[in-house]
C-alpha cells in the first residue's frame, strides 16, 4: 500500500468527517506506541494516519456524576492525576506499572482501549469502575458501557467512522475500594502473564453492594468474571466467600499457552491472585471502615 | 504520499527537513539532522536508547513518526552540553562508569536529565523508577544510580541548597 497520508485536523468535527470517507483504510494515530509496530510489521497498511493531537481530547474534568477523561489522556497525566488517586486508585496503580516512563508520556488511555489487546493493563480497573465510553461519528454521537465493547482480539464494537473521544467513570460511593494487581516477568515494560482489577462496595448493613472482579489476559478479552461477583453480591464478606469466589474466577479464565507462560500457570495465578486482590480490597475496606 | 515538510526546534535551533510521513523521528534525527547520537536498539519502544526530550518529556523517538513531531521542541544528548561544557551527568557518567559499551547511555542520559529537570534530589527508587524504560545490557544500573546522586549533589550545590526536602 505504500506510505500513508497523514494529517493533523484542528478540529473534532474535520477529524470526524475524513473518518467518515476514509472509513477502515484510515487509522487514528496519537501516541503510536502501539499503531507504529503494527504498521511496521505490516498488521495495519492504512492509507490515511489522522493524529488527534491538536483536538485537545487530553483532559480529565470532574462532574457532578462522573469523571470525564478525554481519549488522548497519556498515562503519565493518568498517573499525575489527584483526582483519580483519590477516586480510583486501582487505575493509578495499573498506570504506576504500565510500561516506562517515555511510553507512558506518549501511550494514551484510548488507544490501550482501542487497541483492545486482551493484555491492556487500563482496561480491567476501567471495567471494575464500570467505566463507558463515547464514540463519536460526523453525525452522532453514542456511549456504551465498557463491558460487552471487546469482541475479541483487536476487536471492539466501534464502526469504522467512528472516534473514541471520551471515558467516563461514574463516581463510586465512598464505600468502595479496589485493587489492581499485574503479573509480569518483570516490573517494568512487561506484558502482562495475568492482571485482574477487583472492585467492592457495601452497602449500609455492611454487605456486598457491588462486586467487580475483573480478569485480564486470560482469554480473548479482558473479561469479567460474573459468576464470581454473584458469589459475593449482597453478602457480609468472609475470608470463606473471598476462596470461593476466587476459585470461581479461575473457572471463567481459559487462557492461551505462549512464550510468557502456560496455560495452566496462567489459571493458577488467577486464582491466586484474585484471592490475594480480594483479601486487600476488603481489607481496605475494613481498614476505613468507623467499626472496623 | 509525497514527502512533508517537518519544521521544528532541535537543540534550540529552528530545523526543517522533507520526510515520508511514516519515518520515525529517530531516523529523521539520525540520517535528515545527522544527529546519530540518539541510537536504534529495538525499533519497537521497548530498549529506550532512542530516548530523546520532545516539549520536555522523556520519549521513545521510535515510537514518534516525524510528522507528529512538527511544531514541538526536542532535546537530544548532542544538545545536553552548553557551551562547550558538559552536563554535570555526562560528567558524572564517566566518573561513576555508568557505562560499558555506551549504546544505552545517550538514552539512559536523557531519561536522567528528565528527572534531575524535576528532582535534584531523587530517591534511589525514583531514579530507577525515571530509567526504568531504558535497558542496559553490559554493566547494569548501579553505575547510572551513583551518575545521578553526584550530578544531583552538584545540581543542589549550584541551586544553593537542596530544594526537595
Amino acid at each position: 500500500m505504500g506510505i500513508p497520508n497523514y494529517t493533523a485536523p484542528t478540529t473534532l468535527k474535520e477529524a470526524l468527517l475524513l473518518k467518515k470517507k476514509t472509513g477502515a483504510a484510515a487509522r487514528i494515530i496519537v501516541g503510536g506506541t502501539d499503531l507504529i509496530l503494527k504498521m511496521r510489521d505490516k498488521v495495519f497498511s492504512p492509507t490515511v494516519l489522522i493524529d488527534l493531537r491538536s483536538l485537545s481530547l487530553d483532559t480529565i474534568s470532574l462532574t457532578a456524576d462522573k469523571l470525564c477523561l478525554g481519549a488522548c489522556v497519556t498515562q503519565s497525566q493518568l498517573l499525575a492525576s489527584a483526582d483519580i488517586a483519590r477516586m480510583y486508585p486501582a487505575l493509578t496503580e495499573a498506570c504506576r506499572e504500565f510500561a516506562g516512563p517515555p511510553i507512558r508520556n506518549r501511550g494514551t488511555l484510548g488507544g490501550n482501549i482501542v487497541n483492545a489487546s486482551p493484555a491492556a493493563d487500563l482496561v480491567p480497573p476501567l471495567l471494575a469502575y464500570d467505566a463507558s465510553v463515547v464514540l463519536a461519528t460526523a453525525d452522532s454521537e453514542r456511549e456504551l458501557p465498557l463491558t460487552g465493547f471487546f469482541t475479541g482480539p483487536g476487536q471492539t464494537l466501534m464502526r469504522a467512522d467512528e472516534i473514541l473521544t471520551e471515558i467516563r467513570l461514574p463516581l463510586m460511593p465512598s464505600t468502595t475500594a479496589a485493587t489492581f494487581i499485574k503479573l509480569g516477568q518483570r516490573r517494568s515494560m512487561a506484558i502482562s502473564l495475568v492482571n485482574l482489577a477487583t472492585r467492592l462496595t457495601l452497602d449500609e448493613h455492611g454487605a456486598v453492594s457491588a462486586a467487580r472482579i475483573v480478569l485480564g489476559s486470560v482469554a480473548a478479552t479482558p473479561i469479567r468474571a460474573h459468576a464470581a461477583e454473584s458469589i459475593l453480591t449482597g453478602k457480609p464478606l468472609t475470608d470463606g466467600l473471598l476462596e470461593q469466589a476466587a476459585r470461581e474466577a479461575r473457572m471463567a479464565a481459559d487462557p492461551i499457552s505462549d512464550v510468557r507462560a502456560s496455560h495452566s500457570y496462567r489459571l493458577k495465578m488467577t486464582e491466586v491472585l484474585v484471592r490475594r486482590a480480594l483479601l486487600a480490597t476488603w481489607g481496605e475496606l475494613r481498614g476505613s471502615a468507623p467499626d472496623g | 504520499m509525497a514527502e512533508m515538510n517537518i519544521e521544528f526546534t532541535v537543540n534550540g535551533k529552528l530545523e526543517q527537513v522533507t520526510a515520508e510521513p511514516d519515518k520515525t523521528l529517530l531516523y529523521v534525527l539520525r540520517q535528515d539532522l545527522g544527529l546519530t547520537g540518539t541510537k536504534d536498539g529495538c525499533s519497537s519502544g521497548d530498549c529506550g536508547a532512542c530516548v530523546v526530550m520532545l516539549d520536555g518529556k522523556p520519549v521513545n523517538s521510535c515510537m514518534v513518526l516525524g510528522p507528529q513531531a512538527a511544531g514541538c521542541s526536542i532535546l537530544t544528548i548532542e544538545g545536553l552540553a552548553q557551551n562547550g561544557e558538559l552536563h554535570p551527568l555526562q560528567r558524572s557518567f564517566g566518573e561513576t562508569w555508568a557505562f560499558q559499551c555506551g549504546f544505552c547511555t545517550p538514552g539512559m542520559l536523557i531519561s536522567c536529565y528528565a528527572l534531575l529537570e524535576l528532582n535534584d534530589n531523587p530517591t534511589r527508587e525514583e531514579i530507577l523508577t525515571a530509567i526504568a524504560g531504558n535497558f542496559c545490557r553490559c554493566t547494569g544500573y548501579q553505575g547510572v544510580v551513583k551518575a545521578v546522586d553526584l550530578a544531583a549533589a552538584e545540581l543542589r550545590a549550584a541551586n544553593g541548597g537542596a530544594r526537595n526536602d
